[in-house]
């Protein structure tokens, strides 16, 4: 299977338009009272509009803390994120909040849905924070998500019923909810059997495809890696590829 | 928004359930206190009916002295009393004078009366005073007369003068008392003369009960009245207290007497009757702070317990105001259930008419109650939503 033609053709940086998401010599060092960790160092990241990019490294390399400040869930300790071209330091909370929002859909790599609260409302909670959808709306855009991702007959349970696999599923239709421009997914398949893994690989290309997503996922998966348009590694908090 | 917040609320309901428990006690507490303060703000409001500033009171003992003799001892001193420079005027009354702690209660039972309320007045304050007593007071008739000559010539009914709350406890439709006839005491019965605005002696922070008068004449040699009320002069003190003590016992063989000012004796009483509310009050202040803190470190336990959740939230686009809103919210509905299980408590009080108080002290009690629940709620909410609010995305990758 040739991976090219699967992808929309990814503009030359050099364009008019800027990259939509774009690290400039990141940096991101957690500290805790005894041990400083070096997550990234360096970084220098360009993902086009309608790139899917996948991003592979061992464990502990920093593929989530990219993921993170790519999805604008965490600052940087040096350097700067600009997303379509403005650096999000000059963003307000409420504009931040907004981007995450409209802009942005994340799967977390442990799920992170909210135990008290249903599937569909789970699904339905991105929406809730858009003002002029109502509920009747939500409810249906939940469950044309679930139904995406083969939860329809689950919309009910809440989480702590489902299986690993559910769960991630579930997460992973509360990103699409949305319909945001960009997807950044952590492992989206990590807890999937192939087949499902296959189904939700084939889902999130056809988003790409279709609709020119832009995705950034990490895995482990290197069949999976091939498939999309471009794949950066990392080792050690720095990009290596 | 206000849907989520009840899907959520529901979904947590065992979490919750301590939470409303405390809130309905605030309510109960709120409620007590509440009832305590507007059934005093009530009686304060309504209107004394007299003036005591310069209004003296000489109770005296007649001793050993045989009665018939007294009450010819007592016209002498009133005489001279009245002939003293400084004296203003001089009523004789019963005993139950101003700020006293003495009453007088009667009932009349109206079972019999046709058109009349079908059910007796129950504590009636019931005043023996001579006719001055209105100017030495201040009483304000509002309709018909005051006692006057008159009464002295009167044929078969004795004179009486109710006052205002009487006259609608008698007729709550508004008829009129005057000329009406009244049966006390099942023997006697008594022409209503004249209705007066108020005369409050228990003071302005009782209940004010209806009260009814009758004359005690110049000539009247049943009843040997103990106090005075003297009106005297602005200014008079020391110097004339002691006339008055000095012309009494030389006067009166072996009478002895007392003299205080109402002035002193309102304190006095103020002071006795607010002693109780206001402990209660102290008492639920510290109790109503409990509930407060107890509040405001559920709610905060909450929020901690709850950071991956409202990272999560942030994470999906959550602006910082909508995730202060959501507690606060979250808090007032929590409230709402609070406060609707702490109505069905206290709309049990003026239902079942339980502690004789008046229905529009506990509904006055019951919004008031209300209010301040909300506004408990509120304030303990306001803290623990900004911490809320403060949680910042990243949060959520890293709790759980
Ligand atoms: N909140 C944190 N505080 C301290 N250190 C952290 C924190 N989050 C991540 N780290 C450290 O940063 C480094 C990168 O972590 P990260 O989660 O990005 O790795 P990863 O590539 O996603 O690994 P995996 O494939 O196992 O998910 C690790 O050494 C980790 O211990
Ligand atoms: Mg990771």
């Amino acid at each position: 299977m040739q991976p090219q033609p699967t992808t929309a053709p990814a503009p030359p940086a050099a364009t008019a338009t800027p990259p939509v998401i774009q690290l400039t010599g990141i940096e991101k060092v957690y500290q805790t009272s005894t041990i400083e960790t070096v997550a990234l160092s360096n970084v220098n990241l360009s993902i086009n509009r309608g790139e899917f990019v996948s991003v592979m490294g061992p464990s502990g390399c920093g593929k989530s803390t990219l993921l993170s400040l790519m999805g604008l869930l965490d600052e940087p300790s040096g350097g700067t994120i600009a997303i379509d071209g403005r650096p999000v330091g000059s963003y307000s909370d409420k504009e931040l909040a907004g981007l995450r929002n409209h802009k942005i859909g994340f799967v977390f790599q442990s799920y992170h849905l909210i135990n008290d609260l249903s599937v569909r409302d789970n699904v339905e909670l991105p929406l809730l924070y858009r003002p002029g959808i109502g509920g009747s709306e939500r409810r249906r855009r939940a469950l044309a998500a679930l139904d995406k991702v083969g939860l329809t007959a689950r919309t009910g349970h809440f989480p702590a019923q489902l299986s690993g696999g559910q769960r991630q599923r579930v997460a992973i239709a509360r990103a699409l909810v949305g319909e945001p421009e960009i997807i950044l997914a952590d492992e989206p398949t990590g807890n999937l059997d192939s087949v499902m893994g296959e189904e939700i690989m084939d889902l999130l290309l056809g988003l790409n495809r279709a609709q020119g997503t832009t995705l950034v996922m990490v895995t482990h998966d290197e069949q999976q890696a091939l498939k999309t348009g471009r794949l950066v590694r990392f080792f050690d908090g720095r990009q290596v590829a | 928004m206000i849907r989520h917040i009840f899907t959520l609320m529901w979904n947590r309901r065992r979490a919750n359930g301590l939470l409303v428990l405390e809130i309905f006690l605030a309510y109960v507490v709120l409620f007590a206190v509440g009832t305590i303060g507007s059934s005093l703000w009530e009686n304060y409001r309504q209107p004394l009916g007299f003036r005591f500033d310069n209004v003296w009171q000489v109770n005296f003992l007649p001793g050993t002295q045989p009665k018939a003799e007294a009450l010819g001892t007592l016209q002498q001193v009133l005489a001279r009393l009245r002939a003293t420079p400084g004296v203003l005027g001089v009523a004789v009354t019963a005993s139950n004078t101003p700020f006293s702690f003495n009453d007088s209660r009667t009932a009349i039972d109206f079972a019999d009366r046709p058109g009349g309320p079908k059910r007796p007045i129950n504590n009636i304050n019931s005043y023996a005073v001579g006719p001055e007593l209105r100017d030495v007071m201040g009483l304000e008739v509002t309709k018909g007369r005051w006692f006057d000559q008159r009464d002295a010539v009167a044929g078969s009914h004795p004179p009486l003068v109710i006052d205002e709350q009487m006259q609608r406890a008698m007729f709550p439709t508004g008829e009129s008392a005057l000329g009406k006839l009244l049966t006390l005491n099942k023997d006697k019965q008594w022409r209503i003369i004249g209705v007066v605005r108020a005369y409050r002696t228990d003071g302005e922070l009782k209940e004010p009960l209806p009260a009814i008068f009758g004359p005690i004449a110049p000539a009247d040699t049943l009843f040997l009245p103990q106090s005075l009320l003297v009106r005297v002069a602005p200014g008079s003190g020391a110097a004339l207290e002691k006339r008055l003590a000095d012309d009494i016992r030389r006067i009166g063989p072996g009478w002895t007497s007392t003299i205080r000012t109402l002035d002193e004796m309102h304190s006095s009483q103020l002071k006795q009757v607010i002693t109780r509310p206001l402990l209660l009050s102290v008492m639920s202040i510290f109790l109503l702070l409990n509930v407060a803190l107890g509040l405001f470190g559920v709610l905060w336990l909450a929020i901690s317990a709850r950071r991956a959740e409202l990272g999560v939230r942030r994470a999906l686009g959550a602006p910082a105001g909508a995730i202060a809103r959501l507690i606060v919210g979250e808090t007032l509905a929590l409230t709402t259930f609070g406060l609707v299980l702490g109505l069905l408590v206290a709309v049990q009080f003026p239902l079942l008419g339980a502690l004789g108080e008046r229905t529009s002290v506990y509904l006055t009690a019951i919004a008031l109650a209300a209010g301040a629940l909300y506004l408990l709620a509120t304030i303990c909410a306001l803290y623990p939503s900004r911490l809320a609010a403060g949680i910042r995305p990243a949060v959520a990758l890293r709790e759980e």
